[in-house]
């Protein structure tokens, strides 16, 4: 014990020396601005590399929580999306999917509804093809509604269940429907040869109607379709049964191979129409 | 006894006035300031308590910094080199000289040089590595070191060279 305190006071001297040091030191870092912030910069950087080094390792152990978490949350968005995504097949009815089909006149809307279906099944490897949608009676679809896609004209309904309803399509050799040249008033009939799914004829059109690669061929009178809406462009002139008419070879607008969402045209009118042309007959 | 430590402190705050007043506004070639008043460290007795030795270090360190307005750094260097005096001496001195023995140009000038010059290098790498703090500009920091060094040294024996003239001349 007394050789400790002999060794205490026989350096005693470098206890004082350290503390006036310390002293000073501590007046550098207080006083000085400059060494100061070296100091704290430098203290920060320790400060934060320790506190990186904690956090890696905690971070590791929240791993499985944090797993957790992100699952339920991607749950919770992906039914979040679901629900959104039926809002908006719901809601996708009236809008760009018909301006496409039609060509200038809008009046006509207001008569026309349209029920927004999308085809569940489909045929055209026979001759006697159709299509399925996958909306019947309970969403308002009744035989006789004219079908349309994106494009242009797909066919008609021509049988329905509850849930379902046939389509009677263009490529059909059942199918008639009027249509006409764009650019002029004479009309013809459109039919199927049974050939070829892209390809579609119209007949029966005189033979003076002036025309050309590319037109354009509209519905005419029907008591199913809208005028004006798209059926087809000429391709090439056919083959035809005598000489005072034409018959055209037309490309399909609708496109039968990738065909995926329609729309089933209710007529307002439909009823009303038909029954003053029966009472006529 | 009594008059060597009135010349003591007499010298105290002569090189404290000395360092303020003039040194301290000299900067030769934008890199070099004379550091004198570790010459009053330099001139005490060999045998003189270490305590005193170090208190006194510190306090002169402490008024430089209120007049410079650096607090701290120069009372730092200064306390540092005062408590390592001892080591330092042992360096250069042989020991049997007695404690009362003061080093100085005319008592033993070879060893007077050596001690001095490693003495002012000690204290001014402390003084700027201190006032730098870092080691970014080390190049500067060191040319800094080494001329102040070489300008501090030569004043500092001039100065010894010249008081003990004076002090002889006064005697005879």
């Amino acid at each position: 014990m007394r050789n400790l305190f002999n060794f205490i006071i026989r350096n005693s001297h470098w206890l004082v020396a350290i503390l006036l040091i310390a002293f000073s030191f501590y007046l550098v870092f207080a006083c000085n601005s400059y060494q100061r912030s070296v100091f704290l910069t430098s203290a920060n950087k320790v400060v934060g590399w320790s506190y990186a080094v904690t956090n890696n390792i905690t971070s590791f152990f929240h791993l499985k929580k944090n797993n957790q978490q992100l699952l339920e949350r991607n749950a919770q968005l992906l039914e979040e999306m679901h629900a959104l995504k039926a809002q908006m097949d719901l809601q996708a009815a009236n809008d760009s999917l018909i301006v496409e089909a039609f060509v200038s006149d809008t009046t006509e809307q207001v008569q026309f509804e349209f029920i927004p279906a999308e085809v569940v099944n489909v045929s055209f490897s026979g001759p006697n093809n159709f299509l399925t949608l996958n909306k019947g009676s309970a969403h308002g679809v009744q035989p006789d509604m004219g079908v349309i896609s994106q494009q242009g004209v797909v066919g008609v309904v021509s049988m329905v269940s509850d849930k379902f309803s046939m389509v009677i399509p263009v490529i059909n050799p059942k199918f008639r429907l009027s249509g006409k040249l764009k650019n002029s008033e004479n009309y013809g009939s459109v039919s199927w040869d049974g050939k070829d799914v892209r390809y579609a004829q119209l007949g029966e059109l005189p033979k003076h109607e002036s025309f050309q690669v590319g037109d354009t061929v509209l519905t005419s009178f029907s008591r199913i379709f809208p005028k004006q809406l798209v059926i087809g462009i000429v391709r090439s002139r056919g083959e035809s049964k005598d000489d005072n008419f034409n018959t055209f070879n037309l490309r399909l607008a609708t496109d039968f191979y990738s065909l995926q969402d329609v729309l089933i045209i209710r007529d307002a009118f439909h009823e009303e129409q038909k029954a003053l042309e029966e009472a006529l007959q | 006894m009594k008059i060597s430590y009135l010349y003591e402190w007499l010298r105290f705050m002569l090189l404290i006035i000395l360092q303020v007043m003039l040194l301290n506004r000299i900067d030769l070639f934008g890199v070099a300031t004379p550091v004198l008043y570790i010459y009053f460290l330099l001139k005490l007795p060999v045998g003189r308590n270490q305590f005193y030795v170090i208190i006194s270090g510190f306090l002169m360190g402490l008024i430089i910094d209120v007049f410079l307005n650096t607090p701290g750094m120069n009372a730092a260097a200064t306390t540092i080199v005062a408590a390592f005096r001892r080591p330092i001496i042992n360096l250069f001195f042989s020991r049997v000289e007695y404690d009362e023995f003061v080093p100085g140009m005319y008592t033993a000038a070879g060893a007077f040089i050596r001690f001095t010059i490693f003495t002012v290098l000690l204290h001014l790498t402390l003084l700027f590595f201190i006032e730098s703090f870092t080691l970014f500009n080390l190049v500067n920091t060191l040319l800094r070191i080494v001329t102040s060094s070489l300008v501090s040294v030569v004043l500092i024996l001039a100065l010894d060279s010249l008081m003990y003239k004076k002090k002889t001349g006064e005697q005879t």
